[in-house]
């Protein structure tokens, strides 16, 4: 795992993360970008509740808001959220190798008694 | 906020006995626990207050974890504090997640299982600040058995970006 090729802060993406509105927001950039008025809607949120929730998203990367309208839409920053999965994945396979090493010390090690 | 723990079980065709020794003894950890290549068991006193200093080295750089042993009850199960250290074995934030907990308490449970080994790994904050305990347990949820529920919308996500568009 080269420290290098992972920035600061994936921790605000898993913080960003743990809110289930905030996974639904999420889930409804990918079908395109959209204001706060129209992420306010379906879950029947204020909009300064949502403007909230689009903040924390933000400051993790996950979204980048477009400064050219009045309504400033939110867009899903894909490359971010890939990051943290891969940094998931990294950790589970990285213990998932390290047991199957273990694992193979061990079968030598008896192969080695008998 | 409860503190969320994260645990992995895996059975090993082994006795417990065997597998406490490649736990440690340093000759054996070495050959395990690293990345599969290069690593240094500095010391590796298992015993109450003892400390495991290992080193892994990945190319020019390395990265540094101490152990330090809370409990030790042969062959059945070894608590310790794990961090990531510098090179002087000081407690440092991991490089890659700076609120990711400095101090995990691990547990480690050895069963007899017939003729092997069920090892339940077991990590949860030790005195983490709110940062840190959100962090873990944001990531905890995603780990462990792949996505946990109320996650499977991150899989979702993960899997519509990847679709050829």
């Amino acid at each position: 795992m080269e420290p290098s090729g992972y920035s600061q802060g994936l921790d605000a993406v898993f913080a960003a993360l743990a809110d289930p509105t905030r996974r639904a927001i999420l889930a409804r950039l990918t079908k395109g970008e959209a204001t706060v008025g129209e992420l306010a809607e379906p879950f029947e949120m204020s909009q300064p509740a949502v403007s909230k929730h689009l903040k924390v998203l933000e400051r993790a990367g996950l979204i980048a808001r477009e400064a050219r309208a009045q309504t400033r839409p939110a867009r899903l920053e894909a490359a971010r959220l890939q990051e943290a999965v891969a940094w998931l994945e990294g950790f589970r396979d990285h213990w998932g190798a390290r047991l199957d090493r273990m694992d193979r010390l061990l079968q030598n090690l008896k192969q080695e008694d008998t | 906020m409860d503190a969320q723990t994260f645990s992995l079980t895996r059975r090993f065709d082994a006795a417990p006995a065997l597998v406490w020794r490649v736990w440690t003894e340093p000759d054996l950890v070495g050959r395990w626990y690293g990345p599969g290549l290069e690593t240094e068991v500095h010391r590796l006193d298992p015993e109450v207050g003892g400390l495991w200093l290992h080193e892994m080295k990945m190319g020019p750089q390395s990265m540094y974890q101490r152990m330090e042993y809370v409990e030790v009850d042969p062959p059945k199960r070894l608590v310790m504090l794990m961090s990531t250290t510098d090179a002087d074995w000081n407690v440092i934030a991991n490089p890659m997640m700076p609120d990711w907990p400095r101090v995990l308490l691990t547990t480690v449970t050895f069963e007899a299982d017939g003729d092997g080994t069920l090892m339940t790994l077991e990590w949860v904050p030790h005195e983490a600040s709110e940062a840190e305990e959100a962090a873990f347990a944001a990531a905890v949820a995603q780990m462990g058995q792949g996505w946990g529920k109320g996650f499977d919308i991150i899989a979702e996500i993960v899997a519509e970006l990847s679709a050829p568009s």
